[in-house]
């Protein structure tokens, strides 16, 4: 080791909010990134189920493009699996960070309280945003078409961000209230039910019964269908404000979740 | 408020339900010094430092860190201390200069200035050609090294250190304590250490308090601890011809020690009296083998306080840590 002075102290720093959270938001994105075992399965899965649902279900949609119309029929889906998939990482790194000492390392500086969650959740909505530009691209090199034009896409873009960012807020809140990541990782499973008791790969016009009504009264089916209305039917204000809404209120419910189970776990100190 | 010990504690307590973890601490640590806390594991250490380091509240007491309470205005606390923690709490996947620019975020420091003094810390603990490996990468000794520049960042009043060296080798555990010595003699950084290790307490702390169930036991200056407890210890070796006639002699000077080799004496009269013993054994023709005085060790103030010794003691002296004046075969001195 070597003998260098340290600068004068000065312990008069303006802490700023923003420039903790995006810095917070950063390293979120850059471990998630270091780490593929993290987001490939994101990409991978859906990417999979899709190719295969596409083989066996092109036919039904014979009359609306073959092909074609069954990857505009799903191209909402493949997102919001994709984003579902990778934003309950967002826990299971808050998880982490409580089980590894790094969350008492945050909170012992004089760090901005809401930068923890803001950097956590924000960081998982930069990612929700690169996972779904990147899956429009993959199924737009098969085919697919957003009928709704650009306003459509910046739409359906803006609405898988605000769906990352309201399940990373209810996955940190997960691991906020638990403080571990294998209990955030056996609820994960509970999200993709949700996807699968939706009409995000078949038509609800085509089901029938109690498996009818579950995905009629499934929030996630609304949200998907006034997606899916802006990628197959074109531009409408009407699906526009529920493509943006619906996930808007999830945000509103997430977050405010995360922040009270953050200033439960926070209790002991503050 | 410089005016104001670094850490003041009035009888602080912490009670997890019927668990008094800590249980009534009364502290002063002044400007400067290397404040040791000794204990064995749950004696109520960690709990302490977690409180003073605002990540705990008390459940009773009150403490004050630089001037500040603890409860009442923890930010002003947080932006004065540097803390590491019993684990080092180091995300795997960056790599260390990105936690150095992230812990200078955390405490506001402008990026540009940042950058430099995330440079000049590699440098002063040694990691300037690891700084942008990934941390998952490092040995356990450059974590902890990387660790203690984390706590640095801000170049913080008080230095609050939970058993730095618990699970090191013997080579990163000295040099860990050569740089804790250098913060405090170079730049005057008050530091506040636990540790469970006694040669820790022993080779770099100024002062200690023995903690055990949550309650500080005794408290002062190693050596002045091990003086209380008792007389030094003359350890002599002669002949075997001689051991009777030596043992008559010594008597004079002293009640006898079991020491694991050799002839041992409480020396009533202290070092002084050892030119008197030489003397007399000389006078009677009898020849020095060898002529040792141990002083008591803080283990024998920690038996002498508490009845029992403090857990985690044979470990540390077979784990390679130096040995120190009072490292020997253990004894209960009387008082």
């Amino acid at each position: 080791m070597t003998a260098i002075a340290l600068p004068v102290a000065d312990h008069s720093y303006d802490i700023s909010v923003v420039r903790q959270s995006l810095t917070l938001a950063k390293r979120s994105i850059k471990s998630t990134l270091r780490q593929p075992p993290q987001f490939v399965p994101g990409l991978a899965f859906p990417m999979l189920l899709c190719a295969v649902n596409t083989a066996s279900l092109s036919k039904v949609f014979r009359n609306q493009g073959g092909t074609s119309g069954y990857l505009n029929f799903v191209l909402v889906s493949v997102i919001i699996q994709g984003v579902l998939f990778s934003a309950s990482g967002a826990g299971m790194d808050v998880a982490t960070d409580i089980q590894d000492g790094f969350l008492d390392r945050l909170i012992s500086s004089p760090l901005a309280r809401p930068a923890i969650l803001i950097g956590r959740i924000g960081g998982s909505a930069v990612l929700g945003f690169m996972q779904g530009s990147l899956f429009m691209v993959i199924l737009a090199l098969f085919g697919a078409r957003v009928m709704g034009g650009p306003a459509a896409i910046v739409t359906i873009l803006l609405g898988t961000v605000l769906l990352a960012t309201a399940i990373g807020g209810a996955s940190s809140a997960l691991a906020l209230r638990t403080g571990s990541a294998e209990a955030v990782q056996a609820f994960t499973p509970m999200f993709f039910t949700l996807i699968f008791l939706s009409s995000a790969f078949y038509p609800k016009e085509k089901m029938r019964g109690w498996y009818k009504q579950i995905v009629v009264h499934n929030p996630l089916s609304w949200f998907i269908e006034a997606m899916r209305e802006l990628v197959v039917k074109g531009w409408s204000w009407s699906a526009a404000g529920k493509a943006i809404g619906i996930p808007l209120v999830l945000v509103v419910l997430g977050v405010t979740w995360a922040g009270r189970m953050l200033a439960w776990r926070l209790r002991g100190a503050e | 408020m410089s005016d104001q010990p670094p850490v003041v504690a009035e009888g602080l307590m912490r009670h997890f339900g019927d668990v008094h973890a800590v249980n009534g601490v009364d502290l002063v640590v002044t400007e400067g010094e290397i404040f040791g806390f000794l204990g064995p594991n749950g004696a109520g250490k960690s709990t302490c430092v977690r409180m003073l380091t605002t990540l705990l509240k008390p459940t009773g007491g009150s403490a004050r860190v630089c001037g500040f309470d603890v409860t009442t205005q923890a930010k002003e606390v947080r932006k004065l201390i540097g803390v590491a923690l019993q684990d080092a709490a180091i995300d795997p996947m960056m790599t260390g200069t990105e936690l150095l620019d992230l812990q200078a975020v955390l405490h506001g420091i402008p990026k540009g200035l940042a950058h430099t003094r995330a440079m000049e810390l590699l440098e002063r603990v040694g990691l300037t050609a690891a700084g942008d490996r990934r941390v998952g990468t490092y040995s356990g000794g450059m974590r902890r090294r990387l660790d203690l520049a984390l706590s640095l960042v801000h170049q913080p009043r008080v230095l609050f250190l939970d058993e730095p060296t618990t699970g090191l080798d013997p080579m990163s555990r000295i040099s860990l304590w050569e740089e804790v010595r250098r913060l405090n003699t170079e730049f005057g950084t008050t530091v506040f250490l636990t540790t469970q290790y006694l040669e820790e307490a022993d080779q770099l702390c100024a002062r200690i308090a023995i903690i055990d169930k949550g309650t500080i036991v005794r408290e002062g200056a190693p050596s002045v601890l091990k003086d209380e407890v008792g007389s030094p210890t003359l350890v002599i070796d002669v002949a075997s011809g001689d051991v009777e006639k030596t043992k008559l002699i010594l008597k004079t000077f002293g009640d006898d020690r079991t020491v694991e080799h050799g002839i041992g004496v409480g020396l009533t009269g202290g070092a002084g009296a050892m030119a008197d013993v030489i003397r007399a054994l000389d006078d009677a023709g009898i020849a020095l083998h060898k002529l040792a005085l141990e002083a008591p060790s803080l283990d024998d103030v920690f038996a002498d306080a508490t009845g029992h010794r403090l857990e985690g003691a044979a470990a540390a002296a077979t784990s390679g840590a130096p040995a120190t004046a009072g490292k020997r075969g253990r004894r209960r001195p009387g008082k």
